[in-house]
């Protein structure tokens, strides 16, 4: 049998050095896992947290981002809602985001401190302009879900 | 974690003594079409073995190699998994066993602790580390992109897809804690683009004022494209070995008094208050002015638990009082200006609070107390992230040997990189040190080691 060149090619950039473009076009199958729920939840509005169950565990603390399993005694987690209003911890805007960033330029992120909450997750103020302390409140995209975490965002209380 | 248990701060302790021998480098260049990544590699290790003054051939030493670490951050980059099997193999070191560390930007600090560890151990006598990345074969924009996913891609990665926005957001939150004004964040990377102007392996060189710094366009707010770090291609490598092989290899080994690795949560986010663990220049009253009564929570966002659990263990296991005192030469992970702030904290250089009294004070500066990053660090001359925490230790290791003028003052080192000495060329050769330190940084606090080397 016979076997022809092949049809595509990688085109040439350079010729000394020899430099070539190589693409990549495929993408990731990503399952969330047991963290599912939460990103299912923010269709819902609802912004859940987990909670360790052992009673013998310390801490009972909410984690926001969810765990499924207690990272101090690896025993599983249970589902709770996080309170949606809450104050800005810190803040920047990013004036040069990488490649895949789906929001614009100039997009304030915010780190969050919610009551009864152990952890200051990232996110970002859809409204406003962000100050130590302010006041906001969980918005949350059901109209165009990204299925990502700009699902969810913050505006002035 | 928490409350420490009574294994957790075990001081690690080697079974027997470890040297650094040798060390060599490749320039670093933004784009390097010219040599493809074991062309560096190979540059970087014919650099250690043949102009270090070692006391064998490069034959004899090869025969002398029975274990090998590499060092690459990330697979993404250079677009070939198992890349230190090839390179390996085009080193000349097949069949011996060899392993590929990764812990991110720290990747090259955990490498050299990989390779102590085996001689440590007697598993092997002489292990070189060899460290790269090809950080060109992507835009700028998909290179951040790619240092994102480095971040957790569930919940942070999507928000910027670019670390120094991460970054930014601790800076403003350190500044609004500590009240750091910008131009002192801003001497940090005057100083660092200064001493990479001395340097022929540096990509960013620059004499740059305050002002310029601060005018400088921003990245992510409040930081300038000058306060971060360069995106490299390039090679380090760093010769390791027990006492024996070590003196037969050269007459001025450096020992490798210690090397130990710390870690905190991926995510800033995640990281919950613990009291302050105390370094040996420190104790409870250190902080009953501060901490609860200025400063709510430790290590919080302004703090790196991994820098400070790293200086921790190796300041006990090398006997290490006050780190201004004991160490004659710093290499910092300059990532950002604000992080080497931070870190100046975590290492105690200064108490919590007061970092910046570090740079404010001329403690940092070539001349002064402590003098730090005079390799131009990650700011000014590279961060090819595998080669990085190597290239940190090579520096050090010059600065232990009296060979800084040798390795950044020969015009002909210049010439070999297709440049030019330039005519106010300073040596920056600190005078008679003894000890010198490396901090090698992952993530926002993800892995840090703190190596000590020090002459015998
Ligand atoms: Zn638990």
């Amino acid at each position: 049998m016979a076997t022809d060149w092949p049809t595509s090619r990688l085109e040439v950039l350079n010729e000394e050095p020899l430099v070539v473009k190589n693409p990549k076009t495929w993408f990731h199958i990503h399952s969330y896992g047991g963290w599912g729920k939460f990103f299912k939840g923010l269709r819902e509005k609802k912004l859940l947290a987990t909670r360790c169950t052992n009673p013998k565990c310390e801490e009972k603390r909410l984690w926001l981002p969810p765990r499924t399993e207690c990272p101090d005694c690896w025993h599983d987690m249970e589902w709770v809602e996080a309170p949606q209003q809450g104050t800005i911890y810190t803040f920047s805007t990013v004036k040069y985001p990488g490649e895949l960033f789906k929001l614009p330029a100039g997009t304030h992120l915010i780190s969050v401190e919610l009551p009864g909450v152990c952890t200051k997750p990232m996110s970002w103020l859809k409204e406003g302009e962000p100050q130590f302390g302010m006041k906001i409140k969980a918005v949350f995209n059901t109209e165009r879900p990204t299925n990502t975490i700009l699902d969810l965002a913050w505006v002035p209380a | 974690m928490i409350k420490f248990g009574p294994g957790n701060l075990r001081i690690p302790k080697f079974e027997r003594p470890v040297y650094v021998v040798a060390g060599g480098l490749t320039d670093f260049r933004k784009r390097y079409p010219e040599k493809n990544t074991c062309q560096l590699c190979n540059e970087a290790l014919r650099m250690a073995v043949e102009e270090n003054d070692l006391k064998v051939d490069p034959e004899q030493y090869r025969r002398m190699v029975n274990w090998c670490v590499y060092s690459q951050f990330a697979d993404h980059f250079g677009d070939q998994l198992l890349a230190a099997a090839k390179i390996h193999d085009y080193l000349g070191f097949d069949p011996l066993g060899n392993v590929e560390v990764k812990t991110g930007g720290a990747t090259g600090g955990t490498s050299v602790l990989a390779a102590a560890q085996a001689i440590a151990s007697g598993y092997a006598d002489c292990v070189p580390v060899v460290g790269w990345e090809r950080m060109d074969e992507v835009t700028t924009k998909v290179g951040n992109s790619y240092i994102a996913s480095a971040a957790c891609k569930d919940f942070e990665s999507e928000l910027g897809w670019m670390y120094a926005a991460y970054y930014a957001l601790m800076a403003k939150r350190y500044q609004y804690e500590n009240n750091v004004p910008r131009e002192t964040l801003a001497k940090i990377a005057c100083k660092n683009h200064e001493y990479a102007y001395y340097s022929p392996f540096s990509q960013n060189p620059g004499k740059y004022t305050v002002k310029e710094v601060l005018e400088n366009e921003i990245v992510s707010d409040p930081l300038s494209y000058l306060e971060c770090c360069v995106m490299s291609v390039g090679a380090a490598v760093l010769l390791l070995a027990d006492e024996k092989t070590a003196y037969k290899l050269t007459d001025t080994p450096i020992r490798l008094a210690a090397i130990c690795g710390g870690s905190h949560t991926l995510r800033t986010a995640d990281r919950r208050h613990m009291p302050i663990l105390l370094l040996p220049n420190e104790n409870e009253s250190t902080y009953k002015d501060y901490y609860g009564v200025r400063r709510k929570e430790w290590p919080g966002f302004s703090s790196f638990l991994a820098a400070r659990m790293a200086a921790y263990l190796a300041y006990n296991m090398a006997g290490i009082k006050d780190p201004v005192e004991d160490f004659d030469v710093l290499e910092t992970h300059d990532a950002f200006t604000i992080s080497d702030v931070q870190t100046y904290e975590d290492i105690g250089l200064r108490p919590y609070g007061r970092g910046r009294e570090f740079i404010e004070s001329g403690d940092a500066y070539f001349g002064g107390r402590l003098p730090t990053n005079l390799s131009g660090g990650l700011i000014g001359t590279m961060h090819a992230v595998g080669a990085t925490g190597v290239f940190q230790l090579v520096e050090i290791l010059w600065q232990l040997q009296g060979k800084y003028d040798k390795f950044h003052g020969d015009p002909k080192l210049w010439q070999r990189y297709g440049k030019t000495k330039p005519a106010d060329w300073r040596s920056l050769q600190v005078k008679n040190p003894k000890r010198g330190c490396a901090i090698s940084h992952a993530g926002t606090g993800s892995h840090v080691t703190c190596a000590i080397l020090e002459r015998p």
